[in-house]
């Protein structure tokens, strides 16, 4: 069902990705030490950080003074939203304190308050620790019951005990927004007070996997779950993460996703009692789609040296090249990696639903075969995939094996994890080292995180079937470079 | 019976400290210079005992009064008829009192190789420890040939060697008569060949037949040579007792393989050191046959029901794979 809209609005985004040209920014890799309730993996700006803003609003008519006079449309909009926005708290049950806070919002008239996912995640993964809470914007507090999430769009909707005024209205039908309109964030940022920032909605992200709108504007961790409207009070989409490495560079969840959300919300007779089937049946549907996606069609294949490496390189998933090339080096190291910029957030520790493949191109003339196995051993060493500590995975299984492909000869290892809290999903590692030459290694590396085994299996076959080489046993040709 | 006699005074471990002659009895002991065999001890008396001949005919110890008196056995007693091997002790003194005609146990036989002690076993040692030491620095060099690396290595290696070496010559100069440093630097130098050589041979078999456990183990067959190495080097300080150095090799290397798996276990879940063979040697040395890729994906499939199984498992409650 979802399958269309996503296919149509790919070719949305492949639109935009032909007119806009893309900042030459190296991603913050790994990034998960930043800090909660954002989703620590972001998404590279549709457009440079750095753009002028479109030309002024009607409420804005100098930026220049220290202390400009607020926007009389934030004002407005403000005196009217401040009844329906909450602040959702997740407390320990346990001394009630509280372990990490987000924003929402009541919607219409009705009990249901939206907010993200990644602000209710401890209570929907863990309820017998967690308990949720509101608080409005006049200190009064509330529970919360979580009715249901979308972990891939990073939704959630919550049902509170109070009515909403009717000020935020959610659209039945898709809200047309042009680049450059005003929009307006509000929530409770570093649980600081509510507030309202302005900023300007810049098009649809087209790294990520699910569609994210650019908010030019800023959102602080806090913010999340918090509506963002457009200055007639329609809401635009729900806050979800910036850029740490950028400024200003926000994103939202399109308000599309929160009415399908919301639908199901109203269709269900009740709220279910355990949400981790239900992630797992949303993780396993993002896992099919993501390597239906990414085996549509063959793994283009690039050459390092004599060797032929399978790659997809697409709007999700990006290369990147890197060489050792030093002049005290005996040897020559080429790397090509590519990975998804962005994961599914499931909780704070865990992310997943994440592709990514490297390529290593070992070569060298001087060193004697000997040496040169010592270096290349090093390198096919990893102690550990993943932390073998991580309790919410079982610990990995191995297959090795010398294998052959149609033209390369190599040394397989295959070590899968499975979660131990979503059944059906598993992490896939492949480590690969080609075996046919005494001066030349080519070692590879697919890593799937959160893919049903078939999946699983089908990636990896297909990675290990595209691994190859031109002229199979030719001896010097590992040295020409 | 007949004199001279001779009395030693003893170390705990037996050695004698001192021997002196005597050729008449009585013979008068104590700390005073008034009698026959003086002994420096603070803890005995200026006259402590007099060894004379009873009615049988039998050597006699007898008190003579000391405050701290005779003690044989952890048993004090007024007097001891000493045998030649009976060890009295007087204070803190321990005697033993032999006369001229005592029989020694016959010569031991000499199997040590004399020729082989001293600089020349000295010399083998620190060359094969130095050039380990080079060979490792050698494998693992990626870089541009330097000389200051390499004689680095070299210092390193011959320092280890003196280092251990001269730890286990101190203690054979404890314990034993000589210091016997080329005989430990060589047990040194051989010890860390005889490691290299195995596990560059473990890797060659366990890369040329396609056997992982060769790798996956490879640390216990180093706990061993390191026992061995030790039963060796306890050897050459005390060439009596090899039965018994035997077991402690054997209960250090046991140990040793214990506190290994222990530690993989607990680190890892697992009781190999590797997760999976990381040796990649030249395609020469390869003997047995590539799979097809068919084959390979149907040893991952057939994880996957030890997987699910370890699903429903607590953490660390893992099931143990090999």
């Amino acid at each position: 069902m979802r399958l269309p809209t996503i296919a149509i609005l790919l070719c949305l985004a492949c639109a935009i990705a032909g007119a806009a040209p893309v900042a030459q920014k190296i991603p913050s890799t790994g990034g998960a030490a930043k800090p909660a309730p954002q989703p620590p993996l972001v998404i590279p700006p549709a457009t440079p950080p750095a753009t002028t803003p479109p030309a002024p609003g009607p409420g804005e008519t100098d930026e220049t003074t220290a202390l400009p006079t607020p926007s009389t449309a934030a004002q407005d909009l403000y005196s009217s939203a401040k009844g329906d926005l909450l602040q959702i708290r997740m407390l320990l049950k346990n001394g009630r304190s509280q372990s990490t806070v987000g924003s929402g919002f009541l919607v219409g008239t009705g009990n249901l308050v939206l907010t993200n996912y990644h602000v209710v995640s401890q209570m929907a993964l863990d309820p017998d620790v967690y308990i949720g809470e509101y608080v409005d914007t006049d200190g009064k507090t509330g529970p919360v019951e979580l009715m249901a999430v979308d972990v891939l769009h990073d939704l959630a909707v919550v049902r509170v005990n109070r009515a909403g005024t009717g000020f935020f209205q959610v659209p039945d039908h898709p809200v047309k927004l042009t680049q450059g309109q005003y929009l307006y964030s509000l929530g409770n940022p570093l649980d600081l007070g509510f507030a309202i920032s302005e900023g300007s909605y810049n098009g649809v992200v087209r790294r990520s996997f699910y569609d994210q709108l650019v908010f030019t504007g800023p959102i602080n961790s806090g913010m999340s779950g918090g509506p963002s409207v457009t200055v007639s009070g329609t809401v635009a989409g729900v806050n979800v993460s910036k850029r740490l490495d950028g400024e200003s560079v926000s994103f939202l969840v399109p308000v599309r996703y929160a009415q399908e959300l919301l639908r199901k919300v109203a269709a269900q007779p009740h709220p279910p009692k355990n949400f981790n089937p239900l992630i797992a049946q949303q993780l396993l549907a993002h896992q099919r789609e993501m390597i239906d996606r990414l085996l549509a069609e063959p793994l283009s294949i690039k050459t390092m040296g004599p060797y032929h490496v399978p790659v997809r390189e697409s709007q999700q998933l990006r290369c990147w090249g890197r060489s050792n090339f030093r002049l005290e080096a005996e040897y020559t190291g080429d790397s090509v990696s590519c990975a998804m910029e962005v994961a599914v957030y499931v909780s704070d520790s865990q992310q997943t639903g994440h592709v990514s493949m490297s390529h290593l191109y070992l070569r060298s003339a001087g060193m004697h075969p000997l040496q040169f196995s010592a270096l290349a051993s090093g390198r096919f060493r990893v102690d550990r995939i993943g932390a073998s500590r991580d309790t919410r995975l079982t610990r990995p299984s191995c297959t090795e094996m010398f294998v052959h492909t149609a033209s390369l000869p190599l040394r397989a290892v295959t070590c899968v994890r499975a979660y131990r809290k979503f059944a059906g999903l598993y992490n896939f590692t492949l480590l690969t080292a080609s075996t046919g030459d005494a001066q030349a290694s080519l070692q590879s590396r697919l890593d799937l995180a959160g893919v049903s085994f078939d999946n699983g299996m089908r990636a990896t076959r297909a990675f290990l079937s595209a691994l190859g080489r031109s002229e199979p046993r030719g001896p010097a040709q590992g040295r020409a470079q | 019976m007949s004199g001279p006699w001779f009395i030693e005074t003893l170390a705990r471990n037996g050695d004698v400290l001192q021997r002196r002659c005597i050729d008449t009895l009585p013979i008068r002991l104590g700390r005073g210079y008034d009698n026959d065999f003086v002994i420096d001890d603070d803890y005995v008396a200026a006259s402590h005992a007099r060894i004379e001949p009873d009615a049988a005919g039998r050597l006699v110890l007898r008190d003579l009064g000391s405050r701290n008196g005779l003690n044989h056995r952890g048993k004090r007693l007024q007097e001891v008829v000493l045998s030649g091997d009976t060890v009295v002790r007087i204070g803190h003194t321990s005697l033993r009192v032999r006369a001229a005609s005592f029989p020694v146990a016959p010569e031991l036989e000499d199997r040590t190789f004399h020729r082989w002690e001293g600089a020349l076993p000295g010399a083998a040692g620190i060359l094969m420890a130095a050039g380990f030491a080079l060979f490792a620095r050698w494998l693992s060099d990626t870089q541009y040939f330097e000389f200051v690396r390499y004689f680095e290595a070299l210092a390193w290696g011959a320092g280890a060697a003196l280092l251990w070496s001269g730890g286990w010559a101190f203690a054979n100069r404890l314990f034993g008569r000589h210091a016997r440093l080329g005989r430990h630097l060589f047990v040194f130098g051989c010890g860390l060949a005889a490691l290299a050589v195995t596990s560059l041979l473990a890797a060659t078999i366990a890369y040329a037949f396609s056997l992982e456990a060769f790798t996956r183990y490879a640390s216990h067959a180093a706990t061993l040579l390191v026992a061995g190495m030790v039963y060796f080097h306890l050897s050459t300080v005390d060439p009596q007792n090899r039965r018994r150095y035997r077991w402690i090799a054997a209960g250090m290397a046991v140990l040793g393989s214990g506190l290994v798996l222990a530690y993989n276990l607990q680190r890892t879940g697992r009781l190999s050191d590797e997760l999976y063979m990381a040796v990649l040697l030249p395609p020469s040395v390869r003997v047995s046959q590539d799979h097809g890729i068919d084959e390979f994906m149907r040893e991952v499939e057939g994880m996957k029901p030890a997987l699910d199984r370890g699903r429903g498992r607590k953490p660390g409650e893992d099931e143990l794979e090999n």
